[in-house]
């Protein structure tokens, strides 16, 4: 074993530090951030994600408020109380929690949360500021996926990168996040002919598919930094247990660096949404400071 | 001399007449007609000469043709209004405002002002934004063309190897997302990358879009590879001689070499003739799918993405 094992949960305690120190002098202006999380339905499926924002929220200094609406609210009644949410200066950002009922479009609701609240960076403005180079709020896994690789002694320039997965929220984000900081980043997928190929040739590989194992020792060059973004829960002998989507001993004993699973990615995300908080509430700040400044109107 | 020759001004014609087809029907059975609007600031004659012949093949196709020219020094607050006015006339289906404006005036912020539903240059940060998370959108006119071209050409793009040279919003960015969302494997190279020869030389695929005169040659390209060349650049020709003032004469030529790439890639578009004709193809087909989508129709298939 050669890697070095990059601590998500000390770079994640290192952002939360930052974000509460921001947190108190929004707070002191009158801007305290306060997020408020949508669960509709079926509440106990994301039960222990909300539980654990709530726990970094306090934290960092952010107030965050769980709600759980029934599942058979309508997406009528749904726009109605984000609408609410959007004119409220007291929420600064929104949340919403995944599974949602079948009869609410998770697209719809996302683009509903106005752009400045939108804490997850779901939004389409936000994905196309990433894309344009103009990072205001971004996804938070992807963000912080880029987050952890920009903590390595590596010049992101000209910096060759393989991303494995071209999902919307992680993958994509992740190319053009990438690229953004001057990396030659290439995309590839299930339909790739030789992800090997690909993945031997970069300096740092991102893989976000879902499934265990896929990246192997072999499939890295020697000393290159591998970002996991995979959860997985799989059952072992030993009982069950979460895995990355890379075999992490024998990638271990290849790449420079390493993001564990669980402790790598996961909390590092966390801490991002909660950065998201407190630029969101920034950003409104200025926004309405800018609004009343204006004399002409 | 090996490649095929992509000619995208016989495939363009095609695009026109298909949109042509379509306008019509729309007028047949639903009494509504296309409408294209376009703002020139200014009096730039290449502008001049690039409007005219949107103007002239919207009429072509039979859509309704709105052009707004404006003096040079209009203000910021003229031109918005006017914006204004297009977003809300429900017989404007597409706006765009033609580039380069004058320094006073900021090309983003007038995107921004324009309706994303009827954005079909599909530049609004919105547009982009649907477009990578995979949602309908319009989009921008060149990478449009670029992916018709490849999809005419190939077929099926799915699996294959794909290298954008040029990272920008305009062309480099939405091929990327539209060759991804065609199931190719994309690499994205620019001025940073390293040894950007033998990145190029693993594609299946080359997209040139970084407006460098022939700066791609035959030597970076994988034998049999499909080169589509986005670059228009106009460089001196002292072989054509002198222009009547006395200076030399110039020629258009591409990002990419054209002599030694042909000899090598299995097809490859001229400049001109190849990408350029699409851009315009590209607008009119945008602006009838954005009147079907503002009039609750369903949408052409194949005519746009």
């Amino acid at each position: 074993m050669r890697a070095a094992i990059i601590d998500g949960k000390s770079i994640a305690a290192d952002m939360r530090a930052e974000v509460a120190k921001d947190a108190g002098v929004l707070a002191d202006a009158g801007w305290a951030p306060k997020l408020v999380s949508i669960s509709i339905g079926d509440t106990a499926a994301a039960e222990l994600y909300v539980r654990n924002q709530q726990k970094q929220a306090n934290s960092a200094g952010v107030e965050f408020e769980a709600r759980n609406y029934p599942a058979e609210t309508s997406l009528e009644q749904m726009t109605g109380i984000l609408q609410g949410l959007n004119a409220d200066p007291r929420v600064n950002g929104i949340i919403i929690q995944r599974p949602l009922p079948d009869h609410i479009p998770v697209k719809a609701l996302q683009k509903m949360v106005h752009p400045l609240k939108d804490v997850e960076g779901m939004h389409p403005a936000s994905i196309g500021n990433i894309v344009y180079n103009d990072l205001a709020l971004g996804p938070c896994t992807a963000v912080a996926a880029v987050e952890i690789l920009k903590t390595l002694p590596m010049d992101m320039e000209g910096l060759n990168v393989t991303v494995i997965g071209h999902s919307e929220i992680v993958g994509k984000p992740i190319a053009f996040l990438m690229m953004g900081l001057g990396a030659t980043v290439t995309v590839c997928h299930h339909m790739t002919r030789s992800v090997a190929m690909h993945s031997r040739a970069a300096d740092a590989v991102f893989v976000a598919v879902g499934k265990p194992g896929l990246v192997t020792g072999d499939m890295l060059k020697p000393g290159a930094a591998l970002i996991d973004i995979g959860i997985n829960r799989i059952e072992t002998p030993e009982g069950g247990k979460t895995v990355g989507d890379a075999d992490f001993d024998s990638c271990a004993e290849v790449a420079g660096w390493i993001t564990p699973v669980p402790g790598g990615v996961g909390p590092v995300t966390v801490a991002t949404l909660m950065k998201n908080a407190v630029l969101a509430t920034r950003m409104q700040m200025e926004q309405y400071r800018d609004a009343y400044a204006r004399t002409d109107i | 001399m090996t490649a095929t020759v992509i000619d995208g001004k016989a495939f363009a014609a095609k695009v026109r007449g298909q949109v042509a087809e379509h306008v019509a029907r729309l007028k047949e059975e639903h009494g509504i007609t296309p409408g294209l609007a376009v703002v020139l600031v200014g009096e730039d004659p290449a502008s001049q000469v690039y409007v005219r012949s949107k103007g002239k093949m919207t009429v072509e196709c039979g859509m309704n043709s709105y052009e707004h020219k404006l003096p040079i020094d209009v203000s910021q607050e003229e031109l918005y209004a006017l914006l204004a006015k297009l977003n809300a006339d429900p017989a404007v289906h597409g706006i765009l405002c033609q580039f380069p404006v004058p320094a006073h005036l900021s090309e983003t912020d007038i995107v921004a002002q324009i309706d994303p539903a009827k954005d079909v240059d599909g530049l609004h940060v919105i547009n982009a934004g649907l477009l990578a998370s995979g949602q309908k959108t319009l989009v921008s006119c060149t990478p449009l063309g670029c992916l018709m071209l490849l999809r005419d050409h190939l077929g099926s793009l799915s699996g294959k190897s794909a290298v954008i040279v040029g990272r920008s919003n305009l062309v480099g960015k939405p091929v990327a997302q539209l060759l991804l969302q065609d199931s190719c494997t994309v690499t994205i190279a620019h001025s940073r990358t390293k040894d950007l020869a033998d990145v190029v030389r693993g594609a299946d695929i080359v997209v040139a879009a970084v407006g460098r005169p022939e700066m791609v040659t035959g030597d970076w390209i994988k034998p049999g590879a499909t080169v589509i060349d986005v670059g228009i650049n106009r460089i001196d020709a002292p072989e054509k001689g002198l222009k009547e003032d006395g200076s030399v004469k110039t020629r258009l030529v591409g990002d990419c070499d054209y002599a030694s790439c042909a000899e090598v890639a299995g097809a490859i578009t001229p400049v001109p003739g190849g990408v350029g004709p699409m851009t315009i193809a590209c607008l009119l087909a945008n602006t009838v799918t954005a009147c079907c989508r503002a009039n609750g129709l369903a949408e052409p298939e194949g005519l746009t993405v």
